[in-house]
């Protein structure tokens, strides 16, 4: 019995160096205990791409740590924007740093050649996983986003722009305004209040001011 | 002004004011001879309506092998997915990928090896929890997300443990509606007494939470450590924590959140758990995704009963469970939670049967019966309050309380059960029909008899009501004959949000439909208006020409 976890996590360990090799596949996924990648892309040419314009390393870390410099936030990527070239080719390495499950998804991709317009990594704990996939050359701003109940919602949200992008996504952590904001008390001091009070009494006589100089001038 | 004139314009005043006084108008007036004419309210807006049983997966209710387990009929309308119990019994790890690929389940949620015992079984078992909110906020608009429906329209803030899953958390990629695994109430989770379990809570929520085993035997400590889930051990979002126990004792249990724990167990995080009696060949169903009938007993169960069903009661207050929708920030939400909400000023305002409240109820916690059956019923009070359970048409035996047996001599046979909060029953139900156990067939309510057990929000029928139904008396959707009207008028939004008058049936649709407004009476408000205005006009003018005589 006290080899069990020990098998366990040679299983993860023998799991995580062959991980793409390994994966039993169903379909576009392949899928172990580590995680799972649907519609990895390394070699299909988007339509409008005659080509790869260049291809690139991004290394996209998920966690609770991401989320330390963003005020109000749970969970986070590392960075809320990536941009690249059209028709890039984008090897990710999705590392979570947290100990439970995140995911990397990436939406409105064309579906001819990502089943529901969607590009998805997910790691069941700590970890990392390397997939790839090509961008078509249209100028558009693509979700990024781990799709975890309120992760999303507490700040794992970033966007991916072609091409300089289509403009921003709502409610992008630090880049974007939300459509639902929350409401925070204001800091009222004593100087403000006395501000306020000031241009009250200021507002107050300013027609009789003007009064009296219309009366002094002729 | 000369005194005359200033008598004058105060009689004049006073006599305006009277006139205003005597013409004012009100938001409601007296009925005159013919009160105002009937308003039908009968709300048929399509958008409003549901199908009683949306029918989505009729092939999910046979009786079915899958992986080598037999999944046992369940004839209500959402029957749950026999590919996931072929899973909760056999473990991921002992599935086909293709099994696997028809749930919702991760890799690693359920592993179950090593039949330590020799009994044909496995007695290793990993349980791998996740920590879900449903109906929770979104800064990308005014909806709730992975949102999870109690009743028809009604959607409160909710928070549930849920078996590790993967992929989408949603129905489909353009639905906010929350995956099928993900609801209330938490999953019933069974082991054998004896097995070596290991339950991983993986806190993917952004609050702390425990999970702690009510009733089950397990130990303090474990080298030193917290193994019993209280508060001053919490698991933080984004990690996870394991507690682990050999239970040498049978019975009907509970397991729970124990981190500011009169609010977290009551937004939801709560389940019953079962231990179940060692037996040889002896594969439980480690998960019974929301509560209800159980599709693979244990090997004690099924020898003695025809079949078991888990009843679990939960109440919402709304002024909590809107919290988590009327904020964003986590830091609010904290705050709100633990210092601005105060339990001892709560309601419950929702009851739950299997996380559903009437008439959803019907759709997955109606509990089916055949004559001369005798049924297990497992029911845990997961509540604030104290319930009643009472069954039209029949009474049942106590046979267990909180999980301990009761001495067949002292079994009690009655037809109302009081359990307080936390507290289990388990009961036998005899549906032979000798005028004591059984009246005989019929679609038979039970409930809470607390009466606000049955109301949702105050909306009758709601809350905890459910069916218990001959099969005679079900169609071939598991929904109950004879009451297409009554499941019409109540499967509609308009009902349960309480825009919608009762009875729009026949004749009494204007006899008790909603009553009309009066017409406003112009006359009287342009007198009003007319002599308040002038008085006040009086006034005015008496006291700018006083004041200008006072200058001059």
């Amino acid at each position: 019995m006290k080899l069990f976890p020990l098998f366990f996590a040679m299983m993860l360990l023998f799991c995580s160096a062959h991980v793409v090799a390994n994966m039993p596949t169903a379909g576009n996924m392949s899928m172990d205990e580590k995680g799972m990648i649907m519609n990895a892309n390394p070699d299909q040419l988007p339509r409008d791409c005659p080509q790869i314009s260049e291809t690139i390393a991004l290394t996209i870390r998920a966690g609770r740590k991401h989320a330390l410099k963003l005020n109000g936030k749970m969970y986070a990527f590392d960075q809320q924007e990536w941009r690249v070239k059209p028709c890039t080719k984008i090897n990710i390495t999705f590392i979570n740093d947290d100990q439970i499950r995140h995911q990397l998804m990436i939406h409105g991709l064309p579906g001819y050649l990502y089943p529901e317009g969607m590009f998805h990594l997910e790691l069941n704990g700590e970890g990392s996983l390397q997939a790839s996939l090509i961008l078509p050359a249209l100028k558009k701003t693509y979700l990024v986003h781990c799709e975890l109940p309120q992760h999303a919602e507490k700040g794992m949200k970033a966007q991916l722009k072609v091409d300089g992008g289509d403009g921003d996504l709502p409610s992008i952590p630090g880049l974007s305004a939300a459509i639902k904001t929350d409401r925070y008390w204001v800091d009222w001091s004593h100087a403000t209040v006395a501000i306020l009070l000031l241009c009250v009494v200021i507002g107050a006589t300013l027609p009789w001011l003007v009064i009296r100089l219309k009366k002094s001038k002729p | 002004m000369n005194k005359r004139l200033l008598i004058l314009s105060t009689f004049v005043i006073s006599l305006l004011l009277a006139v205003a006084f005597h013409f004012a108008p009100s938001l409601t007036e007296s009925a005159t001879l013919v009160p105002p004419a009937t308003v039908v309210n009968d709300n048929q807006d399509i958008a409003n309506i549901e199908k009683p049983c949306s029918n989505e997966h009729p092939e999910w209710r046979a009786a079915q092998v899958i992986e080598g387990v037999s999944i046992a009929e369940a004839p209500a309308c959402e029957a749950d997915n026999p590919y996931t119990i072929a899973a909760a019994v056999k473990g991921v790890n002992n599935i086909s990928m293709a099994t696997l690929m028809q749930t919702d389940l991760a890799q690693d949620a359920i592993t179950l090896s090593d039949d330590l015992d020799h009994d044909g079984d496995p007695d290793i078992v990993h349980i791998k929890l996740e920590i879900v909110e449903l109906n929770g906020s979104t800064p990308d608009g005014e909806y709730p997300v992975n949102s999870f429906a109690i009743a028809p329209g009604i959607q409160p803030g909710l928070w549930v443990f849920a078996p590790k899953s993967r992929g989408m958390a949603v129905k489909n990629f353009n639905s906010v509606v929350a995956a099928p695994m993900l609801r209330a109430p938490s999953p019933s989770i069974r082991v054998e007494q004896g097995d070596q379990v290991f339950i991983s809570v993986e806190n993917t929520h952004y609050l702390p939470h425990t999970l702690h085993l009510h009733g089950v035997d397990h130990p303090w400590h474990i080298d030193g450590k917290d193994n019993d889930g209280t508060e001053e051990h919490p698991i933080f979002p984004g990690t996870n924590g394991t507690y682990s126990f050999q239970a040498r004792h049978a019975g009907t249990m509970i397991y729970h959140c124990h981190v500011q724990t009169a609010q977290h167990f009551m937004m939801g995080l709560s389940g019953l758990f079962v231990v179940e009696e060692n037996q040889p060949n002896n594969w439980v169903q480690t998960f019974n995704i929301g509560a209800g009938q159980v599709r693979h007993s244990s090997v004690a169960v099924k020898n003695n009963y025809a079949q078991e069903y888990d009843l679990v009661y939960q109440s919402l207050d709304k002024k909590l469970s809107q919290i988590i929708q009327h904020y964003i920030d986590p830091r609010l939400i904290a705050q709100q939670m633990t210092r601005e909400y105060n339990m001892t000023e709560s309601f419950e305002n929702y009851f739950l049967l299997n996380g559903h409240a009437f008439p959803y109820t019907l759709r997955d916690s109606i509990v089916a019966v055949h004559d001369n059956e005798t049924i297990k019923l497992r029911i845990a009070n997961l509540q604030r309050s104290s319930i009643a359970i009472h069954f039209h048409g029949h009474k049942a035996t106590i046979t267990a309380y909180d999980g301990v047996s009761q001495a067949p001599a002292a079994q009690i046979t009655r037809d109302v059960f009081d359990i307080a909060p936390a507290q289990r029953l388990d009961l036998d139900l005899n549906t032979a029909n000798n005028g004591l156990n059984s009246y005989g067939s019929g679609l038979w309510m039970f409930h809470d008899h607390v009466a606000t057990g049955t109301t949702t929000d105050g909306m009758e029928p709601g809350g905890n009501m459910a069916i218990l139904a001959y099969r005679s008396l079900m169609d071939d959707q598991g929904m109950p004959t004879m009451h297409e009207e009554l499941l019409t008028e109540l499967f509609n939004k308009a009902y349960y949000t309480k825009k919608q008058a009762l009875w729009n049936q026949g004749d009494f649709a204007k006899l008790l439909g909603d009553a009309g407004v009066i017409a406003p009476n112009y006359v009287h408000i342009i007198l009003f208006g007319l002599s308040a205005g002038l008085a006040l006009g009086v006034v005015m003018t008496v006291f700018i020409f006083r004041n200008k005589k006072k200058n001059q």
